[in-house]
């Protein structure tokens, strides 16, 4: 079956899904949002509600471990954020394209961390050519969900089944989210990709084990199966929160191998992050629709 | 799984079982695929709870996906490998690296930093094609068909060989290992080796030798040519990306168990002529001899403000870019560093240059001669630094290495030779050298710490009737045999872009270096294009300098024998031990001068007596039995069918039973080599395994990975001498010692009663062998209860045909039981990143000598052509083994590069990484050369080279298809040159249909995607078979061949 048919099968089987959902949930609403926690909307979402956030953060570094360096102090900022009440925490990143070598591995590194599928891809680096003969260059841009101040993407759900946090992710609850992927067009950056329940070795002699052990993410395990989520929902970047919450940076700033990849609270002066953005070679992607991206660039 | 095949259904998988899928091993092993709460709800989990960050469920270990051999943490969820991640301990993965001593449980939520392929790796172990029994062939060879058969039948049939295929038809009696294992006496072995050298230096006759072994005679291949060696060298092991500790142990079995001198890796496909050339380059002259040397000395990234990478993809591929990417992006942004690229392709780390150099391929040598012209020119060479001689005058100038630049050349019949020698002027000993300088002639010991001696950099003059010139004169002459419009028209490259990367290389002091590895050397020329890069560095006097080049920081000693006192020499640790000699079947480290086969020049194949592991020479040399037949070959991680330039034109010497007997594969899949196997038995990847990984080239401290099982094995557990172990490379070796008998291995294989049966029995040694360290008190500590504990928690999923904690510590003194659970606790054994430098200074130095001229070079011939080789840097046309130039015989060079996320032949497994970064590769073309060939993005060529006009790739048994591929157009590569990257292209590996016992094995055609180019690379024309090669480090070429495009 060639990859087109195969989408075309998965949507059909997925829409008729939506359908049924949407049927369930315009019966019972209330029931569908218990999950969560009382939210009604994007505006009202309580910031981590569908999170277990640990009562106490994880301890910090240990102390002989030099602080000083970015990857390091990184980490350890998180632990200071993890003191504050999730709403006084409005998690960041910033990634310098200079130092960004094109390689790929946040891409590989946060499919292989969230078990992501075929056709899913949270930080997909994209690469273009430019100029001629013998002035050339080639440019790398990797391109995360940008997490907006102002998400287009949450308001089109009609189950508000995503929304922006407090603490500035935009998350989406793979409970509720019907698999009709309004957002997924609604999103100007791409951000967002539908699971289709495939499986990398699926048409080879066997399904293999670690595309159907759990994932972690919003910390929670999500053992992968036939018709149990996050399979026939929309998926996208979430910066790792399950790591954020053990006090690990997102996976795409650990993995990285040319350090390019920043992240941090910006709510916090001290953060590195908040240093990075006073840079005047700071820029957002499609800043003029107004998104206000919580993902920065260094160009 | 997917119904499109009628022929094939899970429950023939089931029931066949011979891949590693469907085994039910993880399921059963699993427990954790219940059904949980509602169907469609994740499960909350409590808070640090992450299972990825419990340090009960982490093992350290190397990755292998490259040869870098990083240090990973692979974490482990319910048995099963679930994420792969740097080590923090291991400073090629963390910089700074955490500090050994921390305590694995509190650092289990640092994780370092690792490439895509490292990432990917879980998918190489996890691979559905993977082999759990022994095949054996049901057709004949390459036909794709199989059936099982039990290891112990396997073990026996190779062994005792016999009429092992008549149930197909075959009739031959196949040779066993029995019929070729023919010397069993350690000391006639010893005697025999001694005397071999004799004749080869003409102290001893053949007559001679035959009356004093009249006894043993029927041992030899030849008693003829006894130097060719005894019987057993008629067992051939060729080895690709085997790595330390299965480097040791697979020679203490090939060399001191079967005592077969043919231990062969890969590594002349490889960087192995730049290796050789800087080891050359760097050696020691003690006991008259040169000694020593560095393979791979590279800048000090961390501090350079300038380096010029010539041909060296250094973000996508090189020795690697986990280390070396952080700091050149570091250095990039904060202004510290400047880097030009000299590459006909537009590579990622060309994209951030000052400057791209598109040079023409073959042609990089000659940009260094033009830089070296401009420099001495211009008077922009450390004059100071070169004209000290020896250690003393160096140490006057804070200097840690001295160069050869003033040392005199006898010019002897118009050529130069060797250096002078002090007695042959009156001067000295016949172990000094003789500079000139103030007017006087002087000798000069290069070691002498105490008398500093300096030479003038340029001398060309007659002393007592000898002609003689400075090695640096010699270069000199060279540089400037052309202008340097004429080295613009050579390189394709503007005279005032050389003049700019020479200044600017030369504006920062010693705090610049050029980077080469593979690109230069891969070429007929490739020798002297890295002598020319490796004096560009010496110019400057930039080694040991912070900023300029440095050498790996080394590891412990982890054979036992390179250091005093280790408690595990483990190569000596050997009863019995049988001397291997004689001619290798590549005849590598021999001169062919000095062979009973010598009948002058041509000879009828090339000798190559400064290179090693010259894998392409291998088939060739089966195939016409020179210097003698092979009976039987085991192949192991190397697919020359897929790996070797042209190596397609040796398949029909792997197809002919007359000319390899008895070709045995032990591979992890069905591969593109073992596919024509007779008997492929399956081995278990890096992350089932031991070993001790390998030094990194780009770090500055000690650095000692170990390679440690981290999962059950996917193989089938059989039984061997009373123990049970899974299918492994190991496991044959030690069922075949012991079948046969040999040394080494089995209950006394140590010494009386200390055994070889296990694998951990051989790698545990060498891991306490770095655990004690290489010097009074260089220990680890002592781990403690807890991380003992960790230990076996963080083992539990193994199985006791692996992890048997009490059989573990059998393997060693009890002292060291718990040094070794620290080092496995940690992956390895790591210095601080802060111990890198010492003042303005590398700590570990190359130190000694730097040369420009190598007088044993210069003083050899080509054994094909004859002519000699010079022994400094010199412009060469790209030529055949005769000398004879290679024409243009096309539109487009060809060229090859490797992919961030490809390493040859085994990344198509990676659906995460290859597979879903670019699933398939192109033939690059600039978009003039696309346009005035009609083809746009997405077309199809065909691509067509004089060694293959039709652009076919055979494929045995009357299969074949054409090298054809898909267009990318850019910009960002040379016009008239076309590059194809190399991981591609496969048609075995899981990507086709085989047929095991009567039922078919779908193919998954993802893996088959891509162009495949090698079979289309340019062969030597005096060679039958064998790719066009460089004489004198044994690189093949791979970036020479001429080729057309055919739109199809």
């Amino acid at each position: 079956m060639s990859e087109a048919n195969r989408q075309d099968e998965a949507e059909k089987l997925s829409r008729r899904e939506a359908a049924v959902k949407l049927i369930k949930i315009s019966l019972g609403l209330a029931a569908g949002a218990g999950v969560l926690g009382e939210f009604t909307g994007t505006e009202k979402a309580e910031a981590g509600a569908m999170l277990e956030v640990p009562a106490a953060a994880p301890p910090p570094l240990p102390e002989r471990i030099p602080q000083d360096e970015a990857i390091f102090r990184m980490q350890q900022e998180l632990h200071r954020a993890l003191q504050k009440p999730v709403a006084e925490r409005n998690w960041t990143m910033v990634i310098d394209n200079r130092k960004c070598v094109g390689c790929s591995t946040c891409t590989v590194a946060c499919k292989a961390e969230n078990k992501l599928p075929p056709g899913v891809v949270y930080r997909p680096v994209m690469e273009e050519e430019y100029g001629k003969f013998p002035n050339v260059a080639r440019r790398f841009l990797p391109r995360p969900c940008m997490h907006c101040t102002h998400p287009p993407c949450t308001k089109v759900c009609p189950v508000s089944a995503t929304w922006r946090s407090k603490d500035g992710v935009v998350v989406i609850d793979y409970e509720k989210c019907i698999g009709c992927r309004y957002c997924i067009s609604a999103c100007p950056y791409g951000a967002r990709t539908f699971d289709w329940g495939e499986y990398y070795t699926d048409g080879t002699p066997q399904r293999e084990k670690y595309e159907t052990e759990p994932s972690f993410e919003y910390v929670k395990e999500w053992p992968r199966a036939k018709g149990r989520s996050p399979v026939n929902n929309t998926r996208k970047c979430h910066f790792c929160l399950h790591r954020l919450v053990n006090g690990m940076l997102p996976m795409c700033v650990t993995s990285c191998i040319g350090r390019a990849t920043y992240f941090g609270d910006r709510n916090d002066p001290e953060s590195l992050v908040s240093e990075l953005i006073g840079n005047s070679r700071l820029m957002r992607l499609k800043e003029e629709l107004g998104t206000a991206p919580s993902v920065y660039y260094l160009v | 799984m997917k119904e499109a095949n009628p022929n094939y259904t899970r429950r023939d998988f089931l029931r066949l079982s011979t891949f590693v899928g469907g085994t039910g091993l993880l399921a059963a092993q699993a427990g954790v695929f219940g059904e949980i709460g509602t169907a469609n709800a994740g499960v909350a989990q409590q808070a640090g709870n992450y299972a990825l960050a419990k340090p009960e469920n982490i093992i350290y270990t190397t990755c292998l996906q490259c040869t870098t051999a990083c240090s990973i943490k692979a974490k482990i969820v319910n048995g099963v490998l679930a994420k792969i991640d740097g080590n923090p301990y291991s400073a090629s993965n963390m910089v700074p690296n955490i500090p050994y001593d921390l305590p694995p449980v509190d650092v289990a939520r640092v994780d370092g930093k690792i490439c895509l392929k490292g990432q990917a790796g879980l998918q190489h172990v996890y691979d559905p094609y993977r082999l759990r029994k022994v095949l054996k062939r049901a057709g004949t060879r390459g036909s794709g068909k199989w059936r099982t058969i039990p290891f112990e039948q396997a073990v026996a049939e190779i062994i005792n060989g016999g009429q092992l295929f008549k149930d197909i038809g075959e009739n031959r009696q196949v040779p066993g290992l029995k019929d070729i294992v023919k010397l069993r006496h350690p000391q006639v072995a010893k005697a025999m080796a001694e005397d071999i050298n004799k004749i080869r230096k003409k102290e001893l006759t053949i007559t001679e030798f035959q009356a004093k072994y009249k006894d043993h005679l029927d041992v030899l291949i030849d008693p003829e040519h006894p130097d060719l060696g005894p019987k057993n060298n008629q067992f051939l092991f060729q080895c690709g990306r085997i790595h330390n500790g299965r480097i040791e142990f697979s020679k203490r079995f090939v060399n001191g168990a079967i005592g077969s001198i043919n231990w062969v890796e890969k590594t002349t496909l490889c960087g192995q002529t730049s290796n050789k050339a800087w080891v050359r380059s760097t050696m020691a002259y003690e006991e008259g001899k040169w000694k020593g040397g560095v393979k791979s000395p590279r800048p000090d990234w961390a501090n350079t403000e300038f380096v010029l990478v010539v041909g060296s993809i250094v973000f996508e591929a090189n020795y690697g870019p986990v280390q070396e990417s952080e700091p050149i992006t570091e250095g990039l942004i904060n202004g510290r560093l400047k880097v030009a690229v000299a590459d006909p392709r537009l590579t990622k780390v060309a994209s951030k240059a000052w400057k791209w150099l598109p040079i023409k391929p073959g042609t990089d040598g000659t940009l260094g001669l033009a830089m070296i012209r401009w420099i001495l020119e211009k008077d922009r060479y450390d004059r100071r630094y070169l004209q000290n001689a020896n250690a003393a005058a160096a140490k006057a100038d804070g200097e840690t290495t001295w160069s050869d630049a003033g040392y005199l050349v006898k010019i002897v019949e118009g050529r130069p030779q060797k250096y002078l020698r002090a007695d042959e002027v009156g001067l000295g000993t016949k172990e000094q050298f003789v500079v000139y300088w103030g007017g006087k002639f002087l000798a000069v010991d290069p070691n002498d710490t105490v008398q500093p001696v300096e030479g003038d950099l340029f001398v060309d003059t007659v002393y007592q009737e000898i002609q003689l010139k400075s090695a640096l004169q010699l270069l000199r002459e060279e540089a400037y045999r052309r202008t340097l419009d004429e080295y613009a028209e050579i390189t394709g490259l503007k005279v005032e872009d050389i003049a700019a990367v020479a200044r600017e290389f030369t504006s920062h002091g010693k705090k610049a270096a050029v980077e080469f590895y593979r690109g230069p050397i891969k070429h007929t020329n490739g020798w002297y294009n890295a002598q020319a890069l490796i004096a560009l560095n010496f110019l400057i006097g930039n080694p040991d300098w912070q900023g300029g080049l440095m050498k790996p920081g080394s590891d412990w000693d982890y054979t036992g024998e390179k250091k005093d006192g280790k408690p595990y020499p483990v190569g000596k640790m050997h009863p019995g031990k049988l001397t291997a000699f004689g001619v290798p079947i590549t005849r590598e480290g021999v001169k062919y001068e000095e062979s009973t086969l010598f009948a002058g020049y041509p000879a009828k194949r090339p000798w190559y007596p400064f290179s090693g592991n010259v894998a392409q020479e291998t088939w060739p040399s089966i195939a016409e039995g020179y210097p003698y037949p092979i009976q039987a070959v085991l192949l192991h991680s190397h697919s020359p069918m897929y790996s070797i330039p042209g190596g397609m034109h040796q398949l029909g010497t792997l197809l002919e039973p007359e000319k390899v007997p008895l070709l045995i594969a032990c591979d992890i899949v069905i591969g593109e080599t073992s596919m024509y196997a007779d008997y492929i038995f399956p081995d278990v990847t890096y992350l089932e395994r031991w070993g001790t990984g390998q030094k990194p080239h780009h770090i500055r401290v000690k650095t000692s990975t170990v390679r440690q099982p981290v999962i059950a094995p996917l193989t089938d557990t059989v039984e061997v001498a009373g123990e049970k172990l899974p299918l492994s490379l190991e496991t044959l070796m030690i069922a075949i010692a012991e079948k046969l008998g040999l040394s080494g291995f089995g209950a006394d294989g140590f010494a009386p009663g200390m055994p070889l049966k296990r694998p951990e029995d051989f790698y545990l040694k060498l891991v306490a062998n770095i655990a004690c360290g290489d010097k009074p008190g260089d220990v680890v500590p002592d781990a403690g209860g807890g991380e003992l504990e960790l230990f076996r928690q963080s083992r539990r999923h193994l199985s006791p045909a692996v992890f048997d904690e009490e059989k573990w510590r059998q393997a060693l003194r009890p002292q060291d039981w718990r040094k070794v659970v620290y080092v496995l606790n940690r992956g390895g054994r790591f210095e601080s990143t802060n111990r890198g430098y010492d003042g303005d200074h590398a700590r570990y130095l190359l130190g000694g000598m730097n040369r420009f001229y190598l007088e044993e070079i210069a003083t050899s011939r080509h054994p094909i052509s004859g002519q000699y080789f010079s022994g400094y840097a010199v412009w060469q046309e790209i030529q055949d083994s005769m000398g004879k130039t290679i024409p243009v015989e096309g539109d487009f060079k060809l060229i090859t590069h490797k992919e961030v996320f490809g390493t040859q032949s085994r990344t198509a497994t990676n659906y995460w990484a290859q597979l879903s970064v670019q699933p398939e590769n192109y033939v690059e073309l600039n978009r003039s050369d696309a346009r005035r060939l009609g083809v746009k993005d997405g077309d199809r060529v065909r691509i067509k080279s004089r060694s293959n006009p039709e652009g076919v790739h055979e494929l045995g048994n009357g299969r074949q298809r054409y090298v054809e591929g898909t267009v990318k157009v850019m910009e960002g590569l040379r016009p008239g040159v076309v590059s194809v990257s190399t991981c591609y292209g496969h048609w075995a590996y899981g990507s086709n249909d085989v047929e095991v016992d009567g039922v078919i094995i779908r193919g998954d055609a993802r893996r088959g995607t891509g162009i495949h180019v090698n079979p289309v690379f340019r062969l030597d024309d005096n060679l039958r078979g064998t790719p066009l090669s460089e004489p004198i480090g044994g690189s093949v070429s791979f970036y020479d061949t001429w080729v057309t495009l055919e739109k199809v």
